[in-house]
């Protein structure tokens, strides 16, 4: 059947602001949102999205679907109405139609450390108990689609504040038993723009594609941070 | 932050900024439900400030003590007070929700069955320990 899908356009070169512009797209049970765009790229070969795996892992297909970040390869027409709206990542800056600039994402993530910090100098592997796994397993899902920036309405107000995605990668690193950085990572998480610019909101947890719970992530780590504070208080 | 990808000389190409709209708390009902929850605070305050006038007129003595009783009986007092009670236990239910997410003691069902109870125990033995006052 056929169905309508509202593409919010946007071009630097002619446009001040997106505007919506209709396509007509063949739809039917296993339609996804990306083969529906991938439709309209046969139509009008200007449309600008991102994507790559089609099967939810590369997260690079984040697009809002009826104002909620989805990724479109994971979302299906066959769940709305006969009529949708596409449009680019909210709170990100948009570069053409669908394309945001990612860039304020990356830089927050690079900003926690995210990788194994400590001194040992050993060539032996690090062994894990399936026990210490579980402890930053769910969190290490985490597959950098920045859907949960998008739900984000305190990255939204304030572009400075690390986000769900960071805060979760810190607390997954200062979780894991091979690693010695969290005294490294705590004060990007205890500062104005760590853990505290979270207000539960919890909408990150949401629409997260990979059930990574970052809103429990961000929130463990404000106990982290609160205790970091009360330890500071006792030291010299 | 520089948005700006290094080494590159050109000017940028324009990109739309996108801006937040006053009621974004509206565009849907998860985020009005989020809103729901931190506006609990305000019968709260109402409530508290009853609390507050409350323990004023007692140190006044016996003729104050009365006139807040008979304040705190008028229907739109009880009424906002009603109000403040529901407020709060929807807010405890939100948190006794989110409890087990941020510390994950113990299974989230019991977790939350357990908070309640506690609710309900200590709440219990408060209404005994001051019924037996009043
Ligand atoms: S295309 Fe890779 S996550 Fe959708």
């Amino acid at each position: 059947m056929s169905k309508t899908i509202n593409i919010a356009r946007y071009n630097p070169q002619t446009d001040s602001r997106p505007q919506l512009q209709a396509f007509q797209v063949e739809s039917d049970n296993s339609t996804s949102v990306l083969d529906a765009l991938l439709q309209v790229q046969q139509q009008d070969p200007s449309l600008g999205f991102r994507w790559s795996c089609r099967m939810a892992i590369c997260g690079s297909c984040g697009v809002m679907v009826n104002g909620i970040p989805k990724l479109g390869c994971k979302t299906f027409l066959r769940d709305y109405p006969d009529e949708l709206t596409v449009s680019a990542l909210a709170h990100f800056n948009v570069e053409k139609d669908l394309i945001v600039d990612m860039q304020p994402f990356l830089t927050h993530l690079a900003a926690v450390k995210p990788y194994l910090i400590n001194d040992d100098q050993s060539s032996q592997p690090h062994r894990q108990t399936p026990a210490q796994l579980a402890k930053y397993q769910q969190f290490a899902n985490c597959i950098n689609c920045g859907l949960c920036y998008s739900a984000c309405p305190q990255f939204g107000l304030n572009p400075e504040f690390l986000g769900p995605a960071a805060i979760t990668l810190a607390q997954r690193y200062n979780l894991d038993s091979r690693d010695a950085g969290k005294t490294a990572r705590m004060p990007e998480l205890n500062s104005k723009n760590g853990v505290w610019g979270c207000t539960f909101v919890g909408f990150c947890s949401e629409v997260c594609p990979k059930k990574v719970d970052p809103a429990a992530a961000v929130n463990q780590g404000k106990v982290a941070s609160a205790g970091d504070f009360i330890i500071s208080m006792f030291k010299p | 932050m520089n948005l700006k990808k290094p080494g590159s000389s050109k000017p940028e190409p324009g990109s739309y900024q996108p801006v937040m709209p006053r009621n974004w708390w509206l565009q849907h009902r998860y985020f009005q439900i989020y809103m729901l929850r931190e506006a609990t605070v305000l019968p709260l305050l109402f409530f508290i400030g009853c609390l507050l006038y409350g323990l004023y007129c007692l140190s006044l003595g016996e003729t104050q003590w009365q006139h807040w009783l008979a304040f705190m009986a008028q229907p739109w007092v009880v009424l906002l007070n009603l109000l403040a009670f529901s407020a709060s236990l929807f807010h405890a239910k939100t948190f006794f929700e989110l409890f087990p997410r941020v510390m994950p003691l113990a299974p989230p069902g019991l977790m939350i069955a357990g908070q309640w109870l506690a609710t309900l125990l200590v709440a219990t033995g408060l209404v005994l320990l001051l019924g037996g006052w009043l």
